[in-house]
């Protein structure tokens, strides 16, 4: 390819036109503005709940203890803030899609690109934290019943604490989501509706059942590592909140998005923070929190356990988080090669990342790198670390698309928005502030990594995608 | 040469016999209505009652002809009619054996009339026999009616995979023989949106749209290489269903729609192409299969 005759700046700052945004193939066949506020508080809680929930505890109150609770709270409203920016971002746009295409329309190509790192890697992540926590849950449910587990050494990575070989389960639930979404299997309204029952009831069973052996003294010494610990800790259980901007996606199909958005975003929040603080909060009570630590696989199976001085209840709740977590797998994983789908459309990656399979008519391609990566990812990474490094890729789309919330009015304030942030331009700020600090409470370690892959991704940028990019043939004309 | 068109009575209706006539025409050959009847027991009974059966048998295949033969009547002026019969425990490989015997060039088989909406139903004589049969196998969708014309055009369904490279050629082959112009048609469904919707709600649109566009670079290429020719019509129909797809397709009268079988080895037999089944099953107009 010949190089362009525009400067690197303007390469950098060009961003992708609205027209030629996929409208001409069935999008009008969309049933326009259907969705109303209580499936959307579905969306929300059903993407959020599950992600992190059901592992994140063993890995938070290590760092924090029974100031955990603050934590879920803090990480709460971070995302909380996020999300209603993240909404003006998406009504700014007239396609609806992830922030990566948000930021090409409206921030530029550069931007774009490095809010695609983070996006590939809070999905690619997530879906590899995802399956390492149900291989936990899967083992749990099949003592609880059989009498017998996968052992150590096929079902935890080598770098785990109590480490083990590679993480089979894990990766055999990569491959069947892959599997699945090959042949274009997809999760309708109605079994995401499902799948929030599921988690709200066994999660509500947890809660009413720890509740029961509940000790304050075990909340006595509620911050042993200072707010240093709490702020440290919310990163980690930021972790368990992605998903909660699935709301700000669905713009364009909602009744009334002035009033709809931030009442569903509002309210999946609430909803969300106020099962993940009973949860925690009842988690708190049975134990100390020094036991958490101990716990990494199935922790909230194990502390019902501990509780009951029986299996039922933990069989009940390990189940649960088996059927659910699958369907949190199937959905992130699909996330991934969706924008995967959508760079490579773009030009920003090479062309086979778009391309669709003739049989099966799904991004072939696509969906088994994501799987190999993911499952790589999931064999031999420990939680923990994977966890805090889907935290720090989503806070960071998070920061830019707050920021671009502000230079968006600041360079556009005509441009008609469906939705608007109430409260600009102090709710912005807010966001980028409440991202910043959790962002700055993170390990040096999960710093080094994110920086490098976003490096990665930006040289590829400056090497390969910016000479490929779709734009290129627009400029020359 | 002749159309062999399966035909029983009170069983699979007057779309088949419709369909047949029109084929008969166009090939310009003649008619074969072939009944096959179930072969009674050849060990003698002392009850009688193989003789009942065999007189049952007897009955339903005069019975077959006589009625196709009201029907044919006025529709087919013009075409030499023949009936046939035959006493076979299989309806399928009795109709194989018939064309075998009478060199039929195309099989004709008519939808069930359970078949709402005028769709094609399949039922399992004619779904083996889609797999199975040598020469390619029409069906007509239920209440399909043809009195005077010809085959106006075919369609021709490409499904982009290398292999289906084959079956233009095979359609282009018989469109050839009946002098009527090919259409190649790629269909583009889209999949279902993904629940909650993480990356937006039209993403599968914009999967589409990039469908779309590969099929029609790949039609292209079909044109350069020569497979098909410069003045052949491509067209590529999207939507939300295979049912969607192939209701929204602008179908001209007296059009048929041709698929392939999955040609992958051994097993071509016994599996239709999975795409091939769904366009079957939701066409509006007569579908032949041609084997592989």
């Amino acid at each position: 390819m010949p190089a362009s005759s525009i400067s690197l700046t303007e390469q950098m700052l060009r961003r992708r036109p609205v027209i030629g945004a996929p409208v001409a193939y069935g999008a009008s066949d969309h049933l326009k503005r259907s969705i109303g506020t209580f499936e959307l508080i579905m969306f929300g809680v059903g993407s959020t709940i599950g992600t992190g929930i059901f592992f994140v505890m063993s890995l938070a109150v290590p760092e924090a203890g029974p100031g955990v609770i603050i934590s879920f709270i803090i990480a709460g409203v971070a995302a909380g803030l996020a999300a209603l920016c993240y909404a003006e971002l998406a009504s700014a746009v007239p396609v609806s899609g992830s922030s990566y295409s948000y930021a090409y329309t409206t921030l530029g190509e550069a931007v774009a690109m490095g809010v695609a790192a983070c996006l590939l890697l809070e999905y690619g992540v997530a879906t590899a934290a995802v399956s390492v926590g149900w291989s936990g849950y899967l083992n749990k449910l099949l003592n609880n019943l059989f009498g017998f587990q996968i052992p150590r050494a096929l079902s935890a990575a080598p770098w785990d604490p109590d480490p083990g070989y590679l993480n089979v389960p894990a990766i055999i639930l990569i491959g069947m989501c892959a599997l699945l979404l090959i042949r274009g299997a997809s999760e309708s309204a109605r079994v995401n509706a499902i799948m929030v029952m599921i988690k709200l009831s066994v999660l509500a069973m947890f809660v009413i059942i720890a509740f029961t052996a509940f000790d304050t003294n075990h909340l006595k010494n509620f911050a042993p590592f200072g707010v240093a610990g709490i702020g440290s800790a919310a990163g980690t259980i930021f972790f368990s909140y992605i998903g909660l901007d699935a709301v700000s996606t669905a713009g364009d199909e909602v009744k009334d998005p002035q009033t709809t958005m931030p009442r569903a975003l509002i309210a999946a929040l609430l909803i969300v923070t106020g099962f993940y603080v009973l949860v925690a909060l009842a988690a708190l009570g049975t134990q100390p929190w020094q036991e958490f630590a101990t716990q990494q696989d199935a922790g909230l199976a194990t502390v019902l356990d501990n509780v009951t001085h029986g299996k039922w209840a933990s069989t009940i709740l390990a189940a649960g988080a088996v059927i659910s977590i699958f369907s949190v797998t199937l959905v992130t994983m699909y996330g991934m090669t969706r924008i995967l789908f959508a760079m490579g459309r773009d030009g920003l990656l090479p062309s086979r990342f778009a391309a669709v399979n003739a049989r099966t008519m799904t991004p072939v391609n696509n969906t088994v790198m994501v799987g190999i990566v993911a499952a790589i990812l999931a064999g031999f990474v420990p939680l923990d670390k994977l966890a805090d490094m889907v935290s720090i890729g989503t806070l960071t789309a998070f920061i830019i698309v707050a920021v671009g919330v502000i230079i968006l009015r600041a360079r556009e304030p005509d441009l008609p928005r469906v939705f608007k942030v109430p409260g600009y331009p102090v709710t912005p700020v807010l966001s980028v502030l409440a991202c910043g600090y959790i962002l700055a409470s993170l390990h040096w370690y999960t710093w080094i990594a994110f920086s490098g892959w976003v490096t990665v991704a930006l040289i590829f940028y400056f090497v390969w995608g910016r000479h490929h990019s779709a734009l290129n043939a627009k400029d020359r004309r | 040469m002749t159309v062999v068109a399966g035909y029983r009575a009170g069983k699979v209706g007057l779309s088949g016999l419709h369909l047949a006539v029109r084929l008969a025409r166009t090939l310009d050959t003649s008619l074969t209505v072939a009944t096959i009847v179930p072969r009674p027991w050849l060990t003698p009974s002392l009850a009688r009652i193989d003789g009942e059966y065999e007189h049952w048998a007897d009955h339903l295949a005069a019975d077959s002809a006589k009625e196709a033969q009201r029907y044919l009547y006025n529709l087919a002026s013009g075409i030499e009619v023949n009936y046939f019969h035959r006493a076979h425990r299989s309806v399928s490989s009795g109709l194989i054996e018939a064309v075998d015997e009478l060199d039929g060039e195309v099989l004709v088989l008519g939808s069930l009339p359970s078949g709402g909406r005028g769709q094609v139903v399949i039922g399992s004589t004619a779904d083996w026999l889609l797999h199975a049969s040598p020469v390619p196998v029409a069906i007509s969708p239920p209440r399909y009616r043809s009195y005077t014309g010809r085959l106006t055009r075919l369609t021709c369904a490409y499904s982009a995979t290398p292999e289906s490279v084959e079956v233009v050629r095979r359609c282009f082959q018989f469109a050839e023989r009946v002098g009527a112009p090919v259409r190649l048609l790629t269909f583009a469904v889209r999949g279902k949106t993904m629940y909650p919707p993480e990356v937006g709600m039209d993403v599968e649109d914009a999967i589409m749209e990039a469908w779309a566009s590969q099929a029609h670079e790949i039609l292209e290429g079909l044109k350069t290489e020569g497979v098909v020719g410069e003045d052949v019509v491509l067209e590529v129909v999207s939507g939300r269903s295979w049912q969607e797809v192939l209701d929204k397709t602008d179908w001209a009268d007296g059009e048929m729609l041709a698929v392939g079988s999955s040609s992958r080895g051994e097993i071509r037999r016994v599996f239709l192409g999975s795409h091939s089944g769904k366009i079957i099953r939701n066409s509006p107009v007569p579908v032949m299969v041609l084997p592989g």
